[in-house]
């Protein structure tokens, strides 16, 4: 598959809205990499940043704070 | 009071099992992470409990991300919008899995890979939210035996820089603004792709447009955000 015609549909492979047979072609053409498009890959992350940044924020409950905290501290508390 | 640090030199301390450090980082990315999460999900709990994993990984992602110096709150929306996905599809598996009498209440509980059999219409768990928080409401969308497996983990040199990330951050109103420019046909399949979770046949099917037309639509919506996403971020003026 030619860097052309994968041009267009780099953002919509982030989004996992390629087919399958679509993600794998992608993805192995990456995978070699193709300077080119490893560049723009990059900028259609950034493009599927921004549309993500579309949902308004919201705050979870404090709860989740407090057992993520939780949890990594037990993570950390064998390498102390 | 202190100028804030960049997230960057957080996530170095994070690199060194500081607690502190994730915390703030969770203070300062938490609601904008949730609120996509929330978007995505049909449940508040199913929203925080990827949120807490997502961040859980970042925690143990944290040394190679650092050292790919890439964008820690890009890696936090691209990972977290994965994960949300990954989860959608898993609570749709469930509900074509379990028939006509619709999801058991353990259905989120349920594994999140896996190929959906079911041809069935199944109810979407996804209120289908759009760019603009506007929520619809819950719509029947056809199974699509086509789902493929988990999405990879992403390659973090695949990731843009947190420069670049800044510069989009500076004019996230006027890129807000482009978005909602966009013709309703292109908003729409671009809709149920970032918050639907869905696939370009799966979009065809819930819009009852042919598979190619979505395909343009969806091509031509990312071509706009993105040309206008480089004109804003850039250094040429841009008339949006």
């Amino acid at each position: 598959m030619g860097c052309q015609h994968l041009e267009e549909l780099y953002e919509l492979w982030w989004l996992g809205a390629l087919s399958e047979q679509g993600s794998l072609d992608l993805r192995e053409h990456l995978a070699r990499g193709c300077p080119h498009c490893l560049a723009r890959v990059r900028e259609a992350a950034e493009t599927v940043y921004l549309l993500g940044l579309a949902a308004k924020p919201a705050r979870p409950h404090p709860r989740v704070k407090s057992e993520l905290l939780r949890q990594i501290s037990r993570k950390a508390a064998p390498n102390r | 009071m202190g100028e804030e640090l960049p997230a960057e030199d957080l996530l170095a301390r994070v690199v060194g099992q500081d607690v502190a450090a994730l915390s703030e980082l969770y203070d300062r990315y938490a609601p904008r992470v949730y609120g996509l999460m929330a978007h995505i999900l049909p449940s508040r709990d199913a929203a925080e409990e990827i949120l807490q994993e997502v961040f859980v990984r970042l925690w143990s992602e944290s040394p190679s991300l650092s050292q790919e110096g890439r964008s820690v709150v890009a890696w936090l929306v691209v990972t977290a919008r994965e994960a949300a996905v990954e989860r959608l599809r898993a609570l749709r598996k469930n509900v074509a899995d379990a028939g006509p009498q619709g999801p058991s209440a353990k259905a989120e509980k349920g594994p999140v890979t896996g190929r959906r059999k079911s041809k069935a219409a199944v109810p979407v768990p996804s209120g289908a939210k759009s760019l603009d928080g506007k929520s619809e409401a819950m719509r029947t969308r056809p199974a699509d035996g086509a789902s493929a497996p988990a999405m990879c983990p992403i390659p973090l040199a695949w990731l843009p820089q947190p420069k670049e990330i800044s510069l989009i951050d500076d004019r996230l109103a006027l890129l807000h603004k482009a978005i909602n420019q966009l013709p309703k046909p292109q908003r729409q399949a671009l809709e149920l792709a970032v918050f639907g979770g869905l696939r370009e046949s799966e979009i065809a099917a819930e819009m009852g447009e042919p598979l190619g037309k979505v395909r343009t639509s969806l091509r031509a919506a990312v071509t706009f955000v993105k040309h206008r996403r480089r004109a804003v971020c850039g250094t040429w003026a841009a008339n949006i």
